[in-house]
């Protein structure tokens, strides 16, 4: 919205100088840290086999982006240290799109023009992968997203499109009734971020919220780049809701404005979505204002599944807490590496249409997230269960279980 | 410097303090800094008790329009905003005094000076214990993050800025973007990309604020306020009372003229920087502070907040920077009794905006700064 001359042309002219400074960044960035250099040392020999990874490795989002690049290149380096697929090494591709839709695109077509490149994880925002879809639908290329919740995403009859995360349709009526039912709120205050998801989200809080006979409800919204909620805030002391619903992508924009919350007197409970779950950019970055909040969730705790003992230990061995998005691409990659095993053919070849039928076709998948994972016809995750966590000192725990039968 | 000394695990002590003083407990103690309130025997008990009824009323009649105390509380977070804003449009505007130049990169040594103060932070503190006593190391962050931005802030005027001295203006202004997302970059390669947290509790439990009749100021806000004065009037008397600032004004009123008086432009150049960029490593910790959490994104924004603001009270003279700051702070928190909340910054840049049509110079403009 702030769109003044001198910002646009300041942005303008960043633009410039970010082309050509990232094109010598990309060329010298180097450290652990960095996306995108690990897999690429994996010896790309005459026939590796290259899934792409889409998501936003840079920009303001980049923490949710990194955070799920360094998931899928582990579960890549797991297939390769075991020998690699048929004899061939697995090689990640990394597309940055910055959660921006125009580049969202520009990474399909890169990706789509790469023969050797059979699947994609990701995008990550719902409106990069609403961008990308058309042109990953034309070439056969299989997305399965990690984070895209938009329930409009798989309706829209394309096949390629698969996800493993909950449609904001599960978790949003999840989270409505549980609001309603057990924590039996009177006033409800929404609070979105202007974006796809948080829009998304809160609509469908609300709309599950009136069906339940529920009349104070308030929307209010906030930017993603806000950082002082004091304006808010004061709105909110109006409307005087027992509980506030953030339905915001971003955990630690959340932790900072439930902590000017709390520091400005304000006592209603918190609720949010599945991508507040986070240990240490929610609770911690809360300074304890976050205790008692309540988060939906896909699946239960990580932590509290015997499967992902392995995979959570060596993830925060590596790289420190992990995000809700770091188990759910882990587990998206290693069903689309599942599909390419299946369906290759003797001598090494695999083809995009065997892959998407044989993602297309995941049934009872064990991966780590707790739950048998397949898809519907439409892409959407089956059997998942939205769960329903509180922040209880520095974790999250379990409080009760919505099915996610309700569309 | 801070109304209340509080040690991090002990009970909170009132050392020193007046009525004033006292711990709103409608919220839960954070379980990082337990508080201990006395039996109601005590002098506390009493506003103690004020306190935790008081939101509670507030809270039972929801207002339709904003109360006079609300307008207070919104009065009081403009301007500890927008001395902030001040601080880090005081960079942007002594450059621009002496040089013409608009120091894009200024954001991202703001966002340094935050960072080195994290570091600072984090090492001295740790995460229980900590060698040293909480405020030790505060004021140990808050020097070494005004040092280090200072020294930062140097080194990018010598790398980027001196070897296009005689170039056209486009050339630092494009030279200054680039500083400025490389140092994003740096840090976000350094650091790694998540949010880092400012252990604010360790200094100011939340719900610690003097109670001024109906309004709260929180502990922190009133430190971040206070620093940035003192800060403010010290830069001040430096500029307007020493020989030093006196060699500051007049290489920015005519730097050839200085220079035949033996003032180096050169030095006061760098001195310039030295200085500008002292204060925006300071104004990074005490943003911090402040919200509890960094990134390195933060310089953006406050960055154009800080330009809009020195432009405003006119660019290249100091005491409007100061007051283009407050006039900012107190517009975006005031103004959201007429709009709606997400468009806050709306309200910043339509004010940059009408400033450049109605009066170009700003509202303080060529006062110090006379350039022919």
């Amino acid at each position: 919205m702030k769109k003044s001359f001198i910002q646009a042309s300041v942005i303008n002219l960043s633009l410039v100088v970010l082309l050509v400074l990232g094109s010598l960044l990309s060329g010298c960035s180097g450290g652990q840290s960095s996306p995108g250099k690990e897999s690429g040392a994996v010896k790309a020999t005459l026939s590796t086999i290259k899934i792409g990874a889409a998501g936003p490795f840079s920009g303001q989002l980049s923490k949710i982006g990194l955070d799920s690049l360094n998931a899928i290149k582990m579960a890549v380096d797991e297939v390769n240290q075991a020998g690699g697929i048929g004899g061939r090494q697995v090689e990640v591709v990394v597309g940055d799109d910055g959660a921006d839709p125009a580049r969202a695109l520009t990474v399909a077509e890169k990706f789509a023009a790469d023969p050797a490149l059979v699947g994609v994880i990701g995008p990550m925002n719902s409106d990069a992968v609403n961008a990308a879809l058309p042109v990953y639908e034309r070439n056969g290329l299989v997305v399965i997203s990690q984070s895209a919740t938009n329930p409009k995403l798989t309706q829209q009859g394309y096949k390629v499109m698969h996800r493993i995360c909950p449609r904001d349709d599960d978790q949003g009526p999840a989270a409505a009734l549980f609001i309603a039912q057990d924590l039996k709120a009177q006033r409800v205050y929404i609070l979105d971020d202007k974006g796809i998801y948080g829009q998304g989200l809160a609509d469908q809080v609300e709309k599950k919220l009136k069906e339940l006979g529920m009349s104070q409800v308030q929307r209010g919204q906030v930017s993603p780049d806000d950082r002082d909620f004091a304006a808010i805030l004061l709105r909110i002391r109006q409307a005087n809701p027992d509980l506030l619903f953030l339905a915001l992508p971003n955990p630690a924009q959340a932790a900072n404005l439930v902590r000017q919350a709390r520091s400005a007197g304000l006592k209603f409970q918190v609720m949010g979505g599945d991508g507040l779950k986070e240990k240490d950019q929610l609770i911690k970055a809360s300074g304890g204002t976050a205790e008692g909040m309540y988060v939906t969730s896909i699946g239960p705790s990580l932590e509290l599944i015997p499967e992902a003992k392995n995979f959570v230990k060596a993830f925060e061995g590596k790289y420190g807490a992990m995000s809700i998005f770091s188990g759910q691409s882990y587990e998206a990659t290693r069903v689309l590496l599942d599909a390419i095993k299946k369906s290759i053919q003797a001598g090494g070849k695999v083809s995009r249409a065997d892959v998407l039928a044989a993602v297309h076709n995941t049934r009872d998948y064990r991966g780590i997230l707790g739950f048998p994972i397949g898809f519907t016809d439409k892409g959407d995750l089956l059997g998942g269960t939205i769960y329903v966590l509180q922040v209880k000192g520095d974790d999250f725990v379990q409080v009760k279980t919505v099915s996610a039968g309700g569309k | 410097m801070a109304p209340v000394s509080h040690s991090g695990t002990g009970p909170t002590t009132h050392g020193g303090a007046q009525n004033l003083l006292m711990v709103n407990t409608a919220i839960a103690p954070s379980p990082w800094s337990p508080l201990a309130h006395g039996g109601a025997d005590n002098l506390w008990g009493h506003f103690w008790r004020e306190a935790k009824v008081r939101p509670e009323e507030q809270q039972s009649k929801p207002g339709e329009a904003m109360m006079l105390d609300q307008l207070l509380q919104q009065v009081f977070n403009g301007v500890a905003l927008g001395s902030v804003y001040a601080l880090i449009a005081l960079g942007y505007s002594m450059v621009y005094g002496i040089l013409e130049m608009l120091n894009f990169a200024h954001g991202e040594i703001f966002m340094s000076g935050a960072f080195l103060g994290w570091i600072v932070l984090s090492m001295t503190l740790g995460g229980t214990g900590g060698w040293l006593p909480p405020w030790v190391g505060l004021g140990l962050a808050l020097l070494l993050a005004s040092g280090g931005a200072a020294l930062l802030g140097a080194a990018v005027e010598v790398l980027a800025y001196r070897p296009l001295r005689r170039a056209s203006r486009l050339s630092p202004l494009l030279s200054a973007l680039g500083v400025s997302i490389f140092l994003q970059n740096v840090v976000m390669l350094a650091t790694g990309a998540r949010v880092k947290i400012y252990p604010v509790e360790r200094f100011f439990p939340s719900g610690l604020g003097l109670i001024l009749g109906e309004v709260t100021l929180p502990a922190v806000k009133v430190f971040v306020l206070g620093v940035s004065l003192i800060l403010m009037i010290l830069l001040d008397l430096l500029v307007r009372k020493t020989r030093l600032g006196r060699a500051m004004r007049a290489t920015a009123e005519d730097s050839e003229a200085a220079a035949y008086q033996g003032i180096s432009p050169q030095r006061i150049i760098t001195l310039t920087f030295l200085l500008g960029s002292a204060l925006a490593g300071i104004a990074g910790v005490l943003v911090g502070l402040y919200y509890g959490q960094i990134d390195f994104f933060m310089g953006f924004s406050a960055g154009m907040k800080a330009f809009t603001a020195a432009v405003l009270g006119g660019i290249g003279n100091l005491r409007g920077a100061m007051l283009g700051g407050l006039i900012l702070g107190l517009a975006e928190s005031l103004g959201v009794a007429f709009i709606e909340p997400v468009y806050k910054d709306v309200i910043a840049f339509t004010l940059l905006v009408l400033a450049l049509l109605l009066r170009p110079s700003g509202l303080l403009g060529k006062q110090v700064a006379e350039k022919v």
